[in-house]
């Protein structure tokens, strides 16, 4: 029997053979842990670089830059009666006393033949409102801040073209250029001009959406986990069930869209470009995710529960809606909050359901047109005009900022009311 | 009547109905020798569904069907027998009347301005006729339900089927969704393969659909440049750097990472799986594919283009990363701790047990994480509609532009173009194609994982 195994003498690990290649193997091992250091850190890096070129060209966005328009309306009073401006016609009214060609004139008379390049194309609406806040400014020389047109605004953010980056000395020495928050892009809709759009219009659709799909898919998301995990039975319609639900979790969006292209416009001749269809649309695209976590969330309710439910006289159906799906209620609505902010943040299928229109009015409600905060991103990205870069990231900045506060609500609620059994 | 105010109008008869049925049983507890059968708010509960279910369904039918009563309601009308028999023209009319009886003011043909307000008048009759019979059926069916609420009626097991039956229908819906789906691209595809020969469009080598010959649409709508495409910068670019990224960031936090680390990293990488496609496309075009070009410039290539398949395909690996790290440290964990403890009394480093010990046995999970991966690659839509490029070529040169299935998809049917045309058909063709090689890739994945699973349960 001994014979059978071989003697070997005990490696002597003071050699420097030995000794080189323990050296050899500590490098390697040093390589490698560098080089998984090395992953985590690419992979953080890319992101704060991502956020910084976003944040970075995105906060002039939010900002937008004013001229000063000294504007005479006591050499050449503006033919209106004072008396109109208190009704609700006093936008017409000062529109049709022509009030657009006066800024435009007054431009030109304080900034010389290029003057009304400075100041954007809708200026005299902000002379119309100062107007209306004081009228007293008929019968004065008075100064109005107006915004400035976007060529401007970019060479006041230290772009643009020379002959512009001149005019913005210009102003800057006569003080006659300031820079405010822009308020109204959080409360405007789309536009052509740059310095007149704002989210409002595809944040309110986003809203309708988001709502339609919340009413959908929640409780057809909830109702088939109870099912699929308290009541199946084990047979083929069951796995097929499951197997639908774990491949539509996988399917790609844009096949979504086809899908609400082909059968909700299609065969159903709903209207195009409506929030309702979107939501539709995206609430199958979220179902399966709220299925799944509905399904993990019943299964970690423990079945003494169920046992002292059904000990004590409730029906089937009441152990469930009475006792455990509350108890799995906090790990359902963070799938849901995580479904959603992915709803939220999905562009492609909405793009073949028409939601790509130019939207000039937020919708009213689920049947208008619209269109949704990641396709209006989508849209500027494609604008020429150098004015829609910073607009675009402003709006992806908005974009972040709610699915980062979606997820850090379902982390909340995962931490908060998550009980462990 | 409007259909919010209808819907509101049944759900109010609906808590009437609850609330009467259940008062009315309660009366039936009081008065009768017997215990109720059931808890009076649950024959409350069969009243109010026998109130508003049937009435709902029939709210839904008749408001799919009012557009079309009241559009033979127009063609009834004497003006209309002026109206084009058939065809394209015919349906453009319709549209408008449709269009400016909901309140549009703009318009092209003279006959809509006319039948408009009879289109109106129509559907405002079906719709009260609606609306009468909707309100009939919910006292209807709810006085039903009121009369046959005793002390001993089982209100409760009813009220409990109906429950089961909604829990059965919602789940049904996962299927109908996947036959939905299969079956419309499949209709789509079979009118497309109709008009181009299915050879045409699997073997074709060009694609460009914006010069479509009428005699012969499938010498233009070859697809394989674009699944080349979709292979070289899902499956191939993407992955280069999804893999290794994924991987050693997976090894990394879960072998090596102090608590501290892991605690800050994770969610790192899960805010980076969360950030929109939209944004990786916006930063891909704006900000990767130009400084992809300079530097391609700079090697020399002059012609390499700011819509390379290098610049959607890096960003897409990074996109993809999150979701090959969260599938590896899944199937590294679930290898048993004794293999590696042992490897690790045997004297080996930690970097032998993880190369040698811990990825051969988590190998097959790590397989079928990179498949999910590249099916999410291949289907991703976004990062290639705003920075690849729509030339189709059939190239292995990273810095020239490719362009992949979902581009084409998204630009064949942003067009506009009628639903009819080969060129808008295409798309569900290749819809179709994506649909089954995702189905498949993920099915595979998914018994992978299952049967690896089981092998070290």
């Amino acid at each position: 029997m001994t014979d059978a195994v071989g003697f070997r003498a005990p490696t002597d690990w003071k050699t420097d053979a030995m000794q080189k290649r323990i050296r050899k193997r500590y490098r390697a091992e040093r390589r490698f842990r560098a080089l998984g250091l090395a992953a985590v850190a690419m992979s953080a890096a890319f992101l704060i670089f991502l956020l910084a070129v976003m944040v970075g060209n995105g906060a002039a966005g939010f900002m937008r830059t004013e001229v000063a328009l000294p504007i005479d309306f006591k050499a050449a009073p503006l033919d209106i009666d004072r008396a109109q401006l208190a009704t609700r016609g006093a936008d017409l009214a000062l529109a049709g006393a022509g009030l657009q060609d006066r800024v435009a004139t007054a431009a030109t008379a304080a900034f010389g033949e290029k003057g009304e390049e400075l100041i954007a194309e809708n200026a005299w609406t902000a002379v119309r409102d100062a107007i209306k806040a004081d009228p007293n400014l008929l019968s004065q020389r008075a100064h109005v801040w107006v915004p400035a047109s976007s060529d401007l605004d970019a060479a006041a953010d230290g772009g643009g073209e020379p002959a512009m980056q001149a005019e913005v000395r210009k102003l800057r020495e006569r003080g006659a250029l300031q820079s405010g928050f822009n308020a109204g892009f959080l409360s405007r809709a789309d536009s052509t001009d740059p310095t007149a759009v704002g989210i409002w219009g595809a944040f309110k659709g986003s809203l309708l959406t988001m709502l339609v799909t919340l009413l959908i898919a929640f409780p057809i998301g909830v109702l088939s986990a109870v099912y699929l995990e308290e009541y199946a039975p084990k047979n083929r319609w069951t796995d097929l069930i499951e197997v639908s639900i774990n491949n539509l979790a996988a399917v790609p969006s844009i096949i979504f869209g086809l899908l609400g292209l082909a059968v909700f416009l299609g065969t159903f001749g709903l209207p195009r470009s409506a929030p309702l269809v979107g939501g539709l649309t995206l609430a199958l695209m979220i179902m399966p995710v709220i299925v799944i976590a509905g399904r993990n969330a019943i299964k970690a309710v423990p079945p003494s529960i169920r046992d002292a439910a059904l000990g004590i006289g409730a029906s089937r159906v009441q152990v469930v809606f009475h006792h455990v799906l509350p108890l799995a209620l906090p790990g359902i609505l963070t799938g849901t909050i995580i479904g959603m902010a992915r709803a939220l943040g999905e562009t492609a299928p909405l793009l073949l359901i028409g939601m790509r229109a130019f939207i000039v009015t937020p919708p009213g409600g689920v049947f208008d047109p619209a269109t949704v905060l990641p396709v209006q991103i989508f849209l500027w990205s494609d604008e020429v005009s150098r004015g829609f870069i910073e607009k675009t990231s402003a709006a992806i900045i908005v974009l972040l900022v709610f699915l980062l506060a979606m997820n850090a609500l379902a982390i909340y609620l995962r931490n908060r009311f998550e009980t462990r059994w | 009547m409007n259909l919010y105010a209808l819907l509101f109008l049944v759900t109010g008869l609906g808590v009437i109905a609850w609330l009467t049925g259940r008062a009315r049983a309660a009366r039936y507890g009081a008065a009768s020798k017997h215990r109720l059968h059931s808890l009076p708010g649950q024959h409350g509960l069969y009243v109010a569904m026998w109130t508003v279910i049937p009435a709902l369904f029939f709210v839904i039918i008749w408001s799919i069907f009012t557009p079309n009563l009241a559009t033979e309601a127009v063609l009834r009308d004497p003006q209309a027998f002026a109206l084009p028999a058939f065809g394209y023209e015919r349906e453009a009319v319709l549209n408008e009347i449709r269009a400016r009886a909901a309140g549009s003011e703009y318009g092209f043909y003279p006959a809509a301005e006319q039948l408009a307000p009879v289109y109106l008048q129509a559907s405002r009759f079906y719709s009260w006729i609606g609306t009468g019979i909707a309100i009939l059926l919910a006292f209807a069916c709810g006085a039903f339900a009121y009369t046959r609420i005793r002390a001993d009626f089982r209100a409760r097991t009813r009220v409990e089927r109906t429950v089961m039956l909604a829990l059965l229908v919602a789940s049904l819906i996962a299927i109908l969704t996947t036959l939905g789906i299969f079956l419309s691209l499949l209709f789509e595809s079979l009118r497309f393969f109709a008009m181009v020969p299915i050879t045409d469009f699997l073997f074709g080598t060009t694609w460009s659909p914006q010069v479509i010959d009428p005699a012969d649409p499938g010498a233009t709508l070859g697809a394989v440049p674009l699944f080349w495409g979709t292979f070289f910068i899902g499956a191939v670019i993407a992955m280069l750097v999804a893999i290794p990224f994924g991987l050693m960031s997976a090894i990394y936090l879960t072998q090596y990472a102090k608590p501290v680390v892991r605690k800050w990293m994770k969610p790192m990488l899960e805010i980076l799986a969360g950030v929109p496609t939209v944004v990786y496309g916006y930063f891909a075009a704006l900000t990767v594919g130009p400084a992809i070009r300079d530097f391609a410039v700079s090697l020399g290539f002059t012609y390499a283009s700011s819509e390379s398949a290098l610049a959607a395909g890096l960003v897409m690996g990074v996109m993809i990363i999150p979701f090959v790290s969260s599938m590896a440290d899944d199937s590294i964990a679930a290898v048993p701790s004794a293999m590696r403890d042992g490897s690790l009394a045997m004297g080996a480093t930690s970097s032998e047990t993880i190369r040698k010990v811990l990825l051969p046995a988590a190998l097959p999970g790590v397989v079928a994480g990179v498949l999910l991966a590249v099916s999410r690659a291949i289907g991703e839509t976004m990062i290639v509609v705003m920075a690849a490029s729509g030339a189709a070529n059939i190239t292995a040169n990273p810095f020239e532009s490719a362009t992949t299935v979902t581009k084409q998809i998204v630009d064949l049917l942003t067009g506009e173009a009628e639903f009819d045309s080969p060129k808008t058909l295409a798309a569900f063709a290749l819809g179709l194609t994506l649909f089954l090689i995702t189905f498949l890739l993920n099915i595979v994945a998914l018994r992978v994982v299952k049967k690896y699973r089981e092998a070290y349960d």
